[in-house]
Order: structure tokens, then sequence, then C-alpha cells
């Protein structure tokens, strides 16, 4: 499956700002399912320096600097991506492999495979996820001992997807795990975070990915919720079986839909852009389209 | 000392003497039990280094001793060596007058040690950076990386320029035995302490200079020349380094030691925002422009040096550096990163690391260690927590480690159930007891605890180790403060060497560093330009306030020639001139409170004397003057340093002699500061280098003066009064402005209003008139260093001159006629004014040119969970 991905930030100030610095994750990774070729990048004003590399996750890191007066800001990124559904699993799989019992003694191996290893990072605290009681109360009746892991993460996720509201209004990009959990609403950031604070908390490895959705899905398919803007789900570990994306956003594992920008601990780790601007007043205007076309070759037809 | 250099020095040779008069003589300690005394054996004999110090202290008798001690101090605060603890204020370092003594023999196992633990920590911070084979091999935990939130994931995979990356070491550790130490904690990121210990060592060299000579110490300065041998190599190219100092600021604990180690080794003191990233370089924004920096000595914490992808909120770093680092532009020492290295889980698996990274056993043990997170571990911690010490893994600033035997059951309840929910958190620590050392204490010997801090630099091939260092000493004998490296007392480290020990200087290499020196002056940063200007604008605004208070206090106790109208006015003067609004004000005549103040005036002429939370006392200009001499403290010169240390305690001191002196002539107490200011004016004209930083604290000077001097003007002069209240006010001016002896002798006791104006404000030969103060600042103004090359005259050259002319242009008679609608002389008035106006322009403009407008940096988001983790 082949998509263009158009990505285009805006930020508009209130008063002038003089120079910036900044870091953005805006450039989709290279993943099993997924080859991406070189993106297209635009910003205006044309940064004085850029770089691309690649970050301690594996992620394209795209540094850039402005350093003339300027407005406004836009970033223009154009992508093709090519998706291969065979990659993930389908829900049909789900019964079968690690019980969530072998799960947990997988990762707790005092000598764990080099995966395992590098999997443990993503059961600790980070900086916008904190394991917690209330979120290991919330999650543990989909877990037992027997039960397949991966049936139980994806009973979590139609929890999560079934008991919160989705609601853009509502949220900021930080709103506290807590405040998500006592008020069951959100938007798909505060989903995957709830699903990995839950998942952590109960000892499982557990990452954030952003991406995209497919915006217009052929004829007879769903739209799916959050395909106008960036997006967000989760991975979880399963000792040598490896990483499975699930969305508690849509409650589905995602196939060939979703598109991976990046992964990392949380949020904080991948967000689009972060940075220090010099002037620009206290308020700014933050507009972000997204469009994901599917390319229908003329041979496909 | 002229007979300092004959054996058996004069300091011996005088008490000796001094000894037969005064019996003081002073005894040894028993040595504790149970503890190791440095100096001492268990018998209380001394051990045979020690002896030549110890009986030559001994020697010089208690009084001796104590009048060393006060000299010691004397130096410290006259060279502003101060350390600030988070949960004190600042205060001055103290040095011990007994120093500690180690071996070569001793000295030659420490040195090893340090040396070897120098090497794997640079081997640590390179594989936790990079290839990681300490988790891949399961030789540490990996939550002991993942779980730190010194591991900057940002950091890692960034190319080191050279082999030792970790350019500098601290090694804090604890004497055990004869030949045993145990080290109890390491400092990578920025470690302070060399400063300290060189400032120690010179003031001991100073206050007892024959028995430092006789005993054969090692010498600290090669320690400093491989440092700058080590930085010079890291340039990014082939070119002698632009090296700068970078640290938090004035208000950072150990502030000292940045500025004098800057001045020591000849690098600019920078802050965050004197630097600036452009095209991919680091820059330091001077007063000519943009210089580039090639390697940073960093003062400033990791998380802390880019907002843009560190510490967001961060105003102590500088946006897009890590980028120039990952670049390979500039190279930061210690690289960022390296605060991981200061865990103690480490210290957990010490051994182990050793045995992998460099198949060698560790030459210094360090403190048994236990991480929570180890389950056998917890268990262990559990069972025995109240005998061992409980550490964060990651410390905090102030925080203190925890000693479970002085927790109650219930508090260690509370802490195992801490650890219990955290177990990554803490680690425990067995309780070792320091060793002692005798330190001289109110009139005695005493034995008190010590920590010795060993500092190592990365040299050509490897380390090198400071022969000394900084020990720091527990003010009690049962003091728990010096294992948390809090405490402020400290003792000079004399390393013995066999042989006699070589004079190097730091200055020896001094062709590589000519080529540097002239930049130097030029490169002044524009912050610290800035602080030049407005130390020179503090100190005339509190001395002109100091002066006319002082005329006002004795026009006051005058009082029988004072008319009800001058009182007034002059009291209306000292509101107008310092702007301390409202205060005393007189067109408000239904205002009760006014008319209270002028008929008791002491409580607000107190308040503008003493009140430092008023903005226009003499104490707050006074304060804000010293804030700008401590961020030029690297420019001034040692006398300046004590000028300003005696302007700080006057200023402390200020509300009391005040208050005392009330009743009677207070204008007494107000002298000793307006002498200091007068001598800090002298210094800086007398000491200071003809450069740029000079000028601008004189254009700071002189453009106050001129503001002050038409505000008292036209405070007093434009009125219109009666002929005896005009003479009290022109009194009142000339005393103020210091020029009523010349005004007596040249017009005799004619006062007159015109003669008074031609001698304040245009009398050139005057150096306190206007016409002189003008000129002076466009003298210095017109060599400024210009960025436009256009013929036209500049706008600060403009205003400069048009400022001048328009006071040479005056004339006396002209300014003093009376209009007939107002009360007051409007020419004067205009004139006066129209000045004001003119130096309030001219120093926007020379803000907007010359001095750093760093604005006010925002996150792109805003990062409300960057706390620790």
């Amino acid at each position: 499956m082949k998509y263009r991905v158009r990505h285009i930030t805006e930020y508009k100030y209130d008063s002038k700002v003089n120079s910036c610095y900044n870091r953005a994750h805006i450039l989709p990774r290279e993943t099993l399912t997924q080859n991406v070729d070189t993106p297209r990048v635009v910003i205006l004003p044309t940064p004085t320096s850029g770089s691309r590399r690649t970050d301690y996750f594996g992620n394209r890191a795209y540094h850039f600097s402005i350093q003339e007066p300027h407005t406004s800001l836009t970033i223009d990124v154009s992508t093709y991506i090519t998706v291969k559904p065979l990659g993930n699993i389908n829900g049909n799989q789900l019964g079968y492999g690690n019980t969530c019992a072998q799960v947990l003694q997988a990762l707790n191996y005092t000598v764990p495979s080099i995966e395992t290893i590098y999997a443990r990072e993503f059961l600790l605290n980070s900086p916008m996820v904190r394991t917690s009681l209330q979120l290991q109360r919330f999650a543990e009746d989909c877990f037992s001992p027997q039960k397949p892991f991966l049936t139980a993460v994806m009973d979590l996720t139609h929890k999560i997807y079934k008991e919160f509201e989705f609601d853009p209004s509502v949220t900021s990009i930080s709103t506290p795990l807590d405040e998500v959990l006592a008020h069951k609403h959100g938007v798909c950031q505060d989903f995957a975070h709830l699903a990995i604070g839950c998942l952590r908390s109960l000892g499982y490895a557990a990452r954030y990915i952003s991406g995209y959705l497919e915006t217009l899905p052929p004829p007879g398919q769903q739209r799916l919720v959050g395909a106008d803007a960036t997006h967000a789900w989760f991975s979880v570990f399963s000792p040598g079986e490896g990483w499975f994306e699930f969305d508690p956003t849509n409650d589905s594992v995602p196939t060939f839909q979703h598109i991976v920008t990046a992964w990392g601990r949380d949020y904080s780790d991948v967000s689009p852009l972060r940075g220090v601007v010099f002037g620009g007043g206290r308020h700014q205007k933050l507009i972000v389209s997204v469009d994901v076309a599917r390319l229908v070759r003329k041979e496909d037809e | 000392m002229a007979l300092s250099n004959m054996p058996n020095s004069s300091d011996m040779t005088q008490t000796q003497s001094l000894q037969a008069k005064i019996k003081s003589e002073v005894e040894f300690y028993e040595p504790l039990s149970n503890t190791y005394d440095e100096a001492l054996l268990p018998s209380g004999a001394k051990r045979e280094h020690w002896s030549f110090a110890l009986n030559s202290l001994k020697a010089l008798g208690a009084d001796n001793l104590t009048a060393r001690e006060s000299k010691t101090q004397r130096i410290l605060r006259d060279d502003g060596v101060t350390y600030k603890s988070y949960t004190e204020r600042e205060r001055t370092w103290d040095l011990d007058t007994v120093p500690l003594i180690i071996d070569s023999d001793r000295w030659t196992q420490i040195e090893a040690g340090i040396l070897q633990r120098s090497e794997l920590f640079n081997r640590l911070f390179k594989d936790i950076y990079g290839s990681q084979e300490l988790i891949r091999q399961g030789v540490i935990p990996p939550e002991a990386i993942f779980s730190h939130p010194s591991f900057l994931r940002s950091c890692f995979g960034i190319k080191q320029p050279s082999e030792h990356s970790l350019i500098f070491h601290g090694i804090d550790m604890i004497g055990t035995s004869d030949n045993n130490v145990c080290v109890i904690g390491d400092r990578t990121q920025a470690p302070s302490g060399p400063g300290y210990a060189l400032e120690n060592r010179t003031v001991m060299t100073r206050v007892f200079p024959s028995l430092f000579r006789e005993s054969q110490v090692q010498r600290l300065a090669m320690f400093f020349q491989t440092l700058r041998v080590k930085l010079n190599s890291l340039s990014p190219d082939d070119h002698l380094p632009n090296i700068v100092v970078l640290t938090p600021g004035s208000s950072s604990e150990s502030y000292f030691e940045h500025a004098y180690l800057a001045n020591y080794l000849g690098y600019s003191l920078v802050q965050g925002r004197d630097l600036t990233v452009r095209n991919g370089q680091v820059w330091m924004k001077s007063l000519c422009g943009l210089s580039r920096v090639d390697v940073v000595l960093r003062r400033v914490d990791d998380f802390y040096c880019d907002p843009a992808e560190l510490k967001s909120d961060s105003y102590l770093g500088v946006p897009g550096l890590l980028e120039v680092i990952r670049g390979g532009k500039v190279v930061l020492a210690n690289p960022l990163g390296s605060g991981i290295l200061e865990s103690p889980v480490f210290l957990k698996y010490l051994s182990a690391i050793s045995q992998a990274l460099m198949g060698e056993q560790l030459l210094l043990p360090s403190v048994k260690t236990w991480w929570a997170q180890d389950p056998k571990d917890r268990d262990f911690i559990f069972d025995n927590i109240s005998r061992l010490v409980i550490k964060p893994v990651y410390q905090k600033k102030g925080q203190k480690n925890i000693l479970g035997s002085q927790l109650s059951e219930a508090e260690l309840t509370d802490l195992r159930e801490k650890i219990r929910q955290k177990p990554l958190k803490y680690v425990a620590q067995e309780c070792i007891s320091p060793s002692y050392a005798p330190t001289w204490q109110e009139q005695k010997f005493a034995p008190r605890p010590i920590v010795f801090t060993g500092f190592s630099v990365a040299g050509d091939e490897s380390y090198s180790v400071m022969p000394g260092g900084l020990t720091r000493i527990g003010k009690n004998v049962d003091d728990q403060l010096v294992l948390n490296g809090q405490s402020i007392l400290s003792k000079d480290t004399w390393v013995l060497s066999k042989e006699p020990v070589r004079h190097i200087s730091l200055w020896s290499d001094k062709a590589k560093h000519d080529s540097m020196a002239n930049d130097q002056e030029q490169n002044l940063s524009s912050r610290i330009v800035e602080s030049m200007f407005w130390l020179g604008r503090y100190a005339i605004r509190a001395e002109y306030a100091l002066r006319l208070l002082r005329t006002i206090f004795l026009q006051l106790n005058n009082a029988n020639q004072l008319t009800d109208k001058s009182y007034q006015i002059i009291l209306c003067t000292v509101t107008e001139v310092t702007e301390t609004f409202p205060g005393f004000t007189l067109n408000d005549k239904k205002n009760n409170t006014a008319t209270t103040l002028f008929k008791n005036p002491e409580a607000e002429l107190t308040s503008v004397i003493t009140d430092i939370k008023r903005t226009g006392s003499v104490a707050s200009n006074l304060k804000e003057m010293l804030n700008c001499a401590e961020e030029v403290k690297s420019l001034l010169s040692a006398d300046t340093q004590r000028v300003i240390n005696d302007i700080r305690d006057d200023v402390n001191a200020l509300e009391k002699t005040i208050k005392a002196d009330f009743a009677s002539a207070p204008e007494e107490a107000l002298d000793p500061l307006v002498t200091s200011l007068l001598a800090l004016s002298g210094l800086v004209n007398e000491s200071m280098i003809r450069g740029y930083g000079w000028r601008f604290i004189e254009i700071g000077r002189d453009l106050e003066r001129a503001y002050q001097t038409t505000k008292l003007i036209n405070s007093l002069m434009s009125p219109v009064l009666t002929e005896h209240d005009e003479d009290t006010v022109l009194e009142t001016v000339l005393l103020t402005l210091e020029t009523l002896v010349t005004y007596r002798r040249r017009y005799r006791a004619r006062t007159d209003v015109v003669n008074g104006l031609e001698l304040t404000l245009l009398d050139e030969t005057n150096p306190r008139s206007l016409s002189s103060l003008l000129k002076s600042l466009k003298e210095h103004i017109d060599v400024l260093p210009s960025r436009h090359q256009g013929r036209l005259l500049t706008i600060e050259k403009r205003l400069s001159l048009e400022l001048l002319t328009k006071i040479q242009l005056a004339r006396p008679i002209t300014l003093c006629k009376m209009s007939k609608e107002s009360d007051r002389r409007e020419n004067l008035f205009k004139l006066m004014k129209k000045s004001q106006h003119l130096l309030n322009q001219l120093a926007v403009v020379l803000s907007d040119i010359y001095f750093d407008h760093t604005e006010i940096q925002h996150q792109v988001m805003a990062a409300s969970w960057e706390d620790e983790l």
C-alpha cells in the first residue's frame, strides 16, 4: 500500500519572533513494515541551518534554527510511504503466543535477551507517564496469568475505547493521567499514555507511537477517528515475539492504515516540535493539517 | 619577613622569644578511640610526616596561631572567597590553619588509585553513551542507566573529540587506615573544588611562608598547566581555541571559583545569554560583534545547558548548543551527559565494571553500596536500615543523606515504605566514619572529621592528578555535614615530596598565549559591558544621595537659619534627587502624610538611606552596584575587590549605624561609605586598563553625575526665593557638589545665584561642573567602536555633542532671569529638563547599540513534565 502524507504545521505569533531553535519529529521513520522515501521538507522562513539525524530511539529528528524576524512559521512535509500490511498481526492471531505470566517472567530474567534488555527501558516511568496504583486497578481485570498476553492488551484497548470519550476540546497535550482517568475523556495522546501507564503499572513494557491515519478510506470502509491530525497509539513488548501495536482511540489493531512517524517512551520523546523562540509574545496560534492519501496505481484498478 | 629565607625562619624565632614572655603553650589532644587519626598514632605520638609541621605550629604558641587564623580569614575575605550553600546565605570560605599532610608513599597509592578510577569512569562514560556493552553483557542491569534522570538520551552517540572525553574528575574519599582510603562519591559534571584548593594554597603560603617552604610540599600549578594544554588540544581545528568558562551566574554556590579559575587561566567568564548559536557555531556576543567560541569549560549542570533540547525553561544554557556539539564545532568540558556517572548505583557494580572495561582490580575501594532495586539488596536494606546511610540515586540540590541511626521507629517505617514504592530511587551505604585530623579551633588543637576530594584532569595519554586537593572539615567533632560535601570549612592539603620541589609558574608557556592576550580585552561580552555601565551609574547614584543627605543633615541641625520655605525645598530635593517618591512633596497640600513627614522627617530620611527594598534609596543603589560588581568580578583587581567588600560590610551595618547616630551628627555615619565609594572610583581610575570595560564605567559615572547635577540644580536653584533662602539653597548645592570652598575663595562672601551657576554649570576648570562632565562623556563616546562607517555623526555622538553645546552656550545671567508668570527661573528649568531628557535618550541609545538584548525566551510548548522523574 502506498501513501502520500502531507503534514503542514503553522505557528502564528502575537509579535515578531527574532530567532528560534527547534527539534522536530515530523519525518516518518523506517520500520519493519514501512518503507519511507526521502521526505521533502519546506520551512518558511528558510532556516539558517538545518540538519537531520537519527535519534536515540531510531527516529528521524530534524533540527533547524531561524535567525530572521518572522511572525509565522510554516513546516510543510511531504512523504511517500509504502506500508506492508503483513508485518503486524490481525485480530485473529491475538489468542496465540505468550501468556501474561510468561511475559512477566521473561521480562524479569536475570540474563535477558538483548531485545528484552532494551525493552525494559519502556517499563520504567517516563516524563509524562508515571505508574500508579489507580492505573493498575483500572487495568488489572483485563489481565490474568494464563490469559494470552495480546488478548489481554486488546481487552485493555477495548476497555479504554468503551469507557472513555474522545473529546478534543477538553485536553491539552500535557493533561496528567490521573485527570484523564477521573474525567474519562481525552484525545488519542491521552489514551495512548493511559494504556502505557496501565501496562507499566502491571509490569509490562509499552511504548508510545506517533503517526498518521489514512484520511479518506476507500468506499465501504469507515473513516477512522483522529484522521485529520497527527495520531497516537502504543505498542507492547512480548519477549521472543516482538512489539505489537494497538490503537485505543479506534479500538483496533493497526494494520495498513496507520503510518508511524516516531516512537519513544511517551509524547515528550517524539513531540512534533520542541524548542525555544526569542520574542513572539505570550500567545501563539498553532494550525496543523494532515492529509494521508492512498495512491492507487493504474494497474490496480 | 626579611629573614624568612633563613632556616629556622623568622616566624619561628620570633615566636620562640615571644613564648618566653607569654606562656601560651598548646597541647595536642588524645586521639579519639575507634577512629583513624591522620596525624596521631593511637598512642598520641605524632606520625613521622606530621611531626615537623605540628611541632612548628605548636612552637608558634596559641596567640600567634590565633593571629594567623585571623590573618587567614582576612585574606579570604579580601579575596572575596565565598561559598553559598543552599541552606545558608552566602558565607566567606573558611580555611583551617593546620594543613592535611600526606606523605609521598601514601600519596603514590592514592594517585595510582585516582588515575585508574578516572580512566575507568572515562570508559564507563563512553560505554553508557556508546556501545552499552555493560548492559548487553549483563554486568549491570539496564535500569541502572535507563532509570537515571541524568542519562541524557539526546547525548547518546555523540562522537567525542578525544580519547579522554571526561576531562575532569573529582573523587571524594575518606582515610580508613594507614594504607587504605575509601571512595564515597565521584564528581563528574562540573567538579567544583580545584579553584578553592588553589586559593587555599595561595593563602597558606602567605600566612605560613617558611613552614611551607621547608616542608617540601608538591606544587599545584602543573595540574592547571595540564588542564590548559588539554583544553587547547580540544580545538575543533588547528588554531588556538577561544575558551570560555560558562557559569550559571553570580547566584551560583561556587561562583567565586568560576570567576577565580577564569581569571587564573585567562579565559572569559560567560553566562548562557552571552553566547549564541549561529550557523552551526557557538559565538560570544561582545562589544565588537560576535566572536567564535571553540571550547567551553562548563560549570552549568547538564540538563540546563540547552533549553531547545534539554530542560526547556532553563535560562542558564544556550539554545541549539547540543546540535553544535554533535556537529563537532564546539567541545564542552566535561561533556554533556557526564552527570550520570555520579549515580551511586555504579558503586555497587564498580568492581565488576572495572573487570569488564579494564580487566583490572580496583585500587581504591568504594563505600559498600546496596541498591533497593535488587531484591536481595532490598531485603538487606530493610533488615539493616538503622545502621545504613540512605541516599537518593539522583541527588537534588541541597538534598541530604538520611542516617538510619538518627530516625525513630515510625520514621524508619515511613522510609521503608518510600523505598518499597520506588526502589529504583534509593541506595543504601554502609556508615563509614570519616578520619580525623588536627584542626586549630577556639584556641586549641582539636580533632575534626575530614573528607578529601582529589582531582584529576585528562592529559595527552592518561590522566594527571592534582598533588593535593580539597579537604573539607566538619565544624564539630561529630559533624556529619562534611559527608554531604556541604561544609565550608576546609584545609589546604600538603602532599610531601621526597625530592626538593621545583617551582612552576602557570605563565611559563607565555609565547603561546601572547596572541590571545589582546583579544580578551576587546572581547568583553555585552553583558559585562552593561554591568560596567551600571556599576558606574549606581555608584554615583549612591554617592550623590549620600553627599546630599550629609549636607542636609548639616543644614537641618542649623535649625535657626532655615526658614520654612528653605526647609521644605531642601527636603523636597531629597525626594526629587533620589527619586524616592512620594516622599517629601509640596504641591499636594491635602496630603496629610506629607505634612507629617515635614514635621518629623527622620523616619523618611532614614528610609531613604537604609531601606534596601525602596528603589532610589542609598542602600538599594549600593545593593545594585554590588550586584553589578559581582557580575564583573573576574575583571576587578584585588584592591578593588577589597573596597567592594568594605562597601558590602558598610551596607549591612548601615541601618544600625544610622539609628545609633541619629540623635547627634548623623552625617558622620555616612562618611565611611562616601570614602569607600571614592576609593572605588580612585581605583577604577588608577588601576584599570583603559579598555572598553573602564570606558563604560566612566560613561556610566559621567552620565549619572551629569543627570544628578541637573536634578540637584533644578530642584534647589530654579525656584525664586528670598535672598536669605537663596543663600541657604546655594550653600546646599555647593556643599553637595563639594565646591563651597572654591566658591568662597573665588567670590568671597557674596553668595549669588549667577556666580553659583557659573561655577557648577559652566566652569571647565571645575571637574564637577556640568560642562566638564559632559565634555568627558563626549570624549568617551567619541572613541567607542562604531558599527556604521558613514560620514554622518552617529546618534550617540550627536546626542553627546548637543548636550555639551547646549550647556556651553548657556549664559548664567539669562538662566537666572525670573519670569513674571511663574515663581521659578524658566530658562534654567527648561535647560535642566532638556538636558535630563537628552541624557536619558543617550542612555537608551547606548543600551540599544552596545548592550545585550536577550529577549525573553519561550518554549515552543510548555513542558510541565520535565521535572526529575
